[in-house]
């Protein structure tokens, strides 16, 4: 909400617009509206973006909205003046010895948020006072300080903000925070999650990526919960480690921890839409504590070690084959002077034949091609059929099992340092990050992958 | 107390208005696409998942006082769901799909039959918060359709305020346990569209008016065939005050029939609170009298867990009062603390309770602290009352606890304002229990995940065009044309016969009663029976009895035929009820068989005998004729035939 204080009517268009003008009627006016015999009486509040340019919206006393057209037959009074104040409460918080520091740095995601009237949506609130008075348990575990990076939408990230969000945590590090959180949009958090991970080298505190599926506007948000547990969770626990700790069920019951460069966003809406793949989870938390599954997780490492290392290339893009695929799009990409391609392949890892000659095209050109799979399990194998063979042959890389997020920051991060393709394929087949996994066991395709206690019920009513 | 069945609701300045939701008809759930349909047999619910909630800012940027109390009852909701009629939407797990859009225009039908003056044109969907958890969202979706309306009660007009078209809330399943702090709701009901009509409460002046108010909504819902039927597609809330009370909201009432008991029963329980709160006055009391000073005393009580006490000075007696039927002023406190805490009310007590005879002993809910008089007096050592002081001990675990000792003091405070604005749940026995603070405005913000949706006037205009009579018009016509009372017109419109019954008095030309019985009377009689009359065999008698095949008096002897023989054609009725014309000789004949069984020296003497045996005459007769005569034609002849012998 902006502060209007000039009495202009607020998101109004057009003649209504000039007609609220000329008879001084502002947004957060008191007004009667007459039309025949109907009588409406309530808030003139502010109109958002794409409505209809010729009707008003009203607040009446029962707290209702609802939208009446203004024509030429309708007047307009206005009686008096109730401007809103959409603003959470403010609440003191003193900082305290005994509890560990964490720093929250706001990207966008939302923890609490606002009404915006230009689009009539939500936007994130990201302030100290509104975080605490929308979660007031976080004031009794850790010393949190929130900071405000960016205030945008998770699709709108570009490497550079990876880069930037990078170098705040590292600032923060050195300033003595015990743990950091990251508010993130959940569209990309995952990608942002990749990209920190390359770049974050031996993380001496937890970095926990968190937002909310359900915005933080409604009463069951998970946004609360997952704040509060990414707090637990970087300011205690004993890892240095970039994760994403979000809802592992529908159910306000366990967040599971996620090591970012193996997980991925598999529900356009669930609480519980961020999964491990090929991989169990590191851990749950709960409000009985924490629980690692996992004995493979970097420990907090001496400060001194850790070192910044944020070199990227943004020339690098993503394609993802389709039968039918033109390979003019591949061709396109080396002549717009791309640096790199991740290429979703079918099955294992394939491509057409029809792209072999683009193919060959970036072999001579010296641009490496990072084949990952399209099922999103398993692992790129190039050797088991002869298209594989005749792609391996033409100088496409095999991404390991490499999720698309990994691969793809992975690329950026990699030939941000060498443009020489042997060395690339030489970092892109190194497991940096926990990106590759040098084996598969069977349960990374079981566990904890949506098949959820009931399901045999659920069967036997099919 | 004052006696509930001996009020002057005018002299007391009794107020009433009326929330009526009532479950529309409809293909789908309002926000999503499953079908509207209950599960009522819990082992076929297929999954179970579990929340919590938190309030949040309303538009205006205040939070919602009642919302703030509902979050520190500290409720774990656990949903209860089955696969075929709930979705990630009931789950609150995906946003809104587009609103059907029928049942939006459904809304303004209904508005046109109450006259709505003030329609919205632009339709914008509100959050009205709710934290109870009977909203998976913690908010319901609802919008305005329009305001400024009216029905006519008992000769004069109780305005509608405003209709909405709104989301229900799923079923909480069990409420056995109120001091639980884990719920349970049936996920099925929630999404079902819901009307919501809200009429001005300082229109119904006493419970008979508040009644019609509610039945004249409901005959809307029927007549313009929008409501669904069958039980639990309505329920009503009902706001109550009386002069120097304030506005309760009772929830959650299904029978109308208990509408007389529930006005009373709070009626009273207003009156009592405010001589309380006299009382209270006359004594000198302020709100800082009350100390949130809670004294441990659990050395004096054989328990693991904590017992505190807090004493509230000069408040001796009033505790004790009787506030509703069997239920003191300190029990209908407890209720209260045990609903935001989760102490239950038997670990409440106070200080009155110690007199003989003390209402709270015999009351549903007896405390079950053990304090004699023994015990009593060492708690009075620890406490040192005063003489007019009272006190309260309330027993549990030790954050609870005291937190319940909290409530119980804020509530006294308010006790010196009388009565508190507050939902209540009203009970089968007539009394009520609080159940929240009052929901205010500051709960209700825009829904962004859906935008406005523009209807325009004339959208409007065209939708009620053509809506029929209204249920107060059909009565007025039907009770000049035929005399028929409310209960005549109420089943016409309850069983959906009223198009019927014009059919069949106005284009087939039956007489009003006949159509009656045969839409009404006949047809619930052999449901009765439990035998099969379709409507087909209805319009069959109807058209026989239009073109005179059959007289009126052979209605039953015709409908049994039907019955055994539901194909039968109107030929073969004709075939075997229009039996040839019988001539005057014989039909005197058999008329004067029968009056010469009887004494007619008697006949002529007593008019009410004369009466009986007339028409005890011509039933006979009739039954001889096999009914296929007119019955009143033939009364006259017999009449007739009785006095020419007497002048004989």
């Amino acid at each position: 909400m902006s502060n209007n204080g000039n009495g202009e009517p607020e998101g109004y268009r057009g003649a209504l617009r000039e007609r609220l003008i000329k008879d001084k009627i502002r947004t957060w006016s008191k007004v009667v509206i007459k039309k025949g015999d109907a009588e409406y009486e309530g808030l003139l509040l502010p109109r958002s973006q794409h409505t209809d340019d010729d009707y008003v919206t009203l607040k009446v006393d029962t707290g209702y909205n609802l939208g009446v057209l203004i024509d030429e037959e309708a007047t307009i009074k206005e009686i008096g003046f109730h401007k809103g104040n959409y603003e959470l409460p403010h609440i003191e918080v003193k900082f305290k010895k005994d509890l560990p520091n964490v720093t929250l740095l706001g990207t966008g995601g939302t923890v609490a948020s606002r009404l915006d009237y230009r689009t009539g949506a939500v936007l994130p609130a990201f302030t100290p006072d509104e975080l605490f008075s929308a979660v007031p348990e976080l004031i009794s575990t850790v010393n949190l300080t929130p900071k405000t990076l960016y205030q945008i939408l998770s699709e709108n990230f570009r490497p550079e903000y990876w880069v930037k969000t990078a170098e705040a945590i590292a600032k923060e590090i050195e300033s003595g925070a015990d743990g950091i959180i990251i508010g993130h949009g959940t569209d990309t958090m995952c990608v942002t999650g990749c990209a920190l991970s390359f770049f974050l080298r031996n993380l001496p505190v937890p970095v926990v990526l968190v937002g909310s599926q359900r915005s933080s506007d409604r009463p069951s948000s998970d946004g609360p919960r997952n704040i509060l547990y990414a707090a637990q969770l970087s300011g205690y626990e004993n890892f240095g480690e970039v994760v994403i700790a979000m809802h592992g069920t529908p159910s306000d019951s366990y967040n599971l921890i996620h090591r970012a460069t193996r997980c991925r966003k598999m529900h356009s809406a669930r609480r519980d839409t961020f999964r491990t793949l090929s991989d169990i989870p590191l851990g749950k938390i709960d409000d009985s504590g924490v629980t690692w599954f996992k004995d493979d997780i970097s420990p907090r490492r001496p400060k001194e070690d850790f070192y910044l290392d944020t070199k990227t290339d943004s020339r690098v893009g993503m394609l993802y084959f389709y039968p039918g695929m033109n390979p003019d799009m591949l061709e396109s990409m080396v002549d717009l002077g791309y640096h790199g391609v991740v290429m979703i392949g079918t099955g294992l890892g394939h491509v057409g034949t029809d792209i072999y000659p683009a193919l060959e095209r970036c072999k001579e050109e010296e641009i490496p091609v990072i084949m990952v799979v399209e099922p999103l399990f398993g692992f790129a194998q190039l050797r088991v059929y002869e298209t594989g063979r005749d792609m391996l042959a033409r100088g496409v890389i095999e991404g390991e099992n490499m999720l698309p997020s990994a691969a793809y920051t992975k690329l950026s991060w990699a030939l941000g340092h060498t443009r020489n393709v042997d060395e690339v394929r030489a970092i892109m087949l190194t497991n940096i990050a926990g990106e590759i996994t040098t084996r598969e066991g069977p349960r990374g395709y079981m566990v904890l992958q949506g098949v959820e206690p009931g399901i045999d019920k659920m069967m036997k009513n099919l | 107390m004052l006696d509930p069945y001996n009020l002057d609701f005018k002299e007391l300045g009794f107020h009433a208005g009326l929330e009526v939701h009532h479950q529309l008809k409809s293909k789908r759930k309002l926000f999503c696409n499953c079908p509207p349909i209950l599960e009522e047999n819990p082992e076929n619910m297929d999954y179970s998942f579990y929340r919590y909630f938190r309030p949040v800012l309303g538009e205006m940027g205040d939070f919602d006082p009642g919302m703030l109390v509902e979050f520190e009852k500290g409720y774990k909701v656990i949903y209860l769901a089955n696969e075929r009629n709930t979705c990630t939407y009931d789950m609150d797990e995906t946003p809104p799909f587009f609103p059907d859009l029928e049942m939006m225009e459904k809304g303004f039908i209904l508005a046109a039959y109450f006259d709505c003056t003030a329609f919205a044109e632009e339709i914008v969907v509100n959050r009205k918060q709710y934290l109870d958890g009977s909203i998976t969202t913690g908010f319901q979706r609802t919008f305005i359709c329009a305001r400024d309306g009216w029905v006519p009660v008992n000769g004069k007009k109780v305005r509608i305020t405003n209709v909405h078209i709104e989301e229900d809330a799923a079923r909480r399943v069990n409420w056995e346990d109120t001091s639980n702090r884990t719920v349970y709701y049936n996920l099925d009901r929630l999404g079902v569209p819901l009307t919501e009509i809200i009429t001005e409460y300082m229109d119904v002046d006493n419970p008979e008016e508040l009644l019609e108010t509610a039945k004249q909504i409901g005959r809307v819902l029927r007549i313009s065939k929008i409501g669904r039927r069958g039980s639990g597609a309505a329920r009503q809330d009902v706001n109550i005050s009386i002069a120097g009370g304030d506005r309760v909201e009772l929830k959650g009432v299904q029978d109308l029939e208990k509408f007389d008991i529930m006005c009373r029963h709070e009626v009273v329980r207003q009156h009592a609170l405010i001589e309380i709160k006299n009382t209270m006055l006359q004594r000198g009391i302020k709100k800082e009298d009350f100390e949130h000073t809670y004294v441990d005393i659990s050395q004096l009580f054989d328990t693991n867990e904590k017992v505190y006490a807090t004493i509230f000075p000069k408040m001796k007696g009033l505790f004790g009062i009787e506030v509703q039927p069997n239920k003191d002023f300190g029990l209908e406190i407890f209720e209260k603390s045990m609903l935001i805490t989760g102490i239950p009310r038997k670990n409440q007590f106070h200080s009155d309770e110690i007199e003989d005879g003390a209402l709270r002993a015999n009351s549903d809910y007896p405390s079950d602290v053990k304090i004699n008089h023994d015990l009593y007096s060492k708690i009075c050592k620890v406490l040192n009352p005063k003489e007019n002081d009272a006190f309260i001990v309330v027993e549990g675990p030790e954050k609870r606890a005291l937190h319940a000792m909290k409530k119980i003091v804020e509530r006294v405070k308010m006790a010196i304002d009388g009565v508190p604005q507050e939902t209540r749940r009203f009970l089968p026995n007539g009394n009520s229990e609080f159940l929240r603070v009052i929901h205010g405005k500051d709960r209700i913000y825009p829904d962004t995940d859906t935008p406005p949706i523009v209807i325009s006037l004339d959208r409007i205009k065209e939708l009620t065009k053509n809506i029929g009579k209204k249920p107060w018009e059909v009565f007025d016509e039907l009770h000049e044309k035929y005399g028929f009372n409310h209960n005549h017109v109420d089943l016409l419109i309850r069983d959906e016969k009223l198009a019927k019954f014009i059919e069949y008095t106005e284009q087939l030309q039956l007489d009003g009663n006949l159509s009656y019985k045969l839409l009404i009377i006949l047809p619930r009689a052999t449901r009765r029976k439990d035998l099969l009359l379709t409507t087909e065999m209805i319009d069959k008698l109807a058209s026989v009895l239009s073109k005179k095949i059959i007289f009126k008096e052979q209605v039953e002897l015709v409908l049994n035929y039907l019955i055994e023989n539901p194909q039968s054609t109107e030929e073969e009725i004709k075939e075997k009820f229009d039996l040839p014309e019988i001539s005057d000789e014989k039909v005197e004949m058999i008329i004067q068989s029968k009056i010469d069984k009887y004494d007619l020296n008697k006949i002529q003497e007593f008019e009410e005998y004369q009466n009986l045996i007339l028409s005890k005459i011509t039933g006979e007769v009739l039954k001889e004729l096999s009914y296929h005569f007119e019955g009143k034609m033939l009364a006259e002849k017999i009449r007739q035939m009785i006095f020419v012998k007497e002048d004989g």
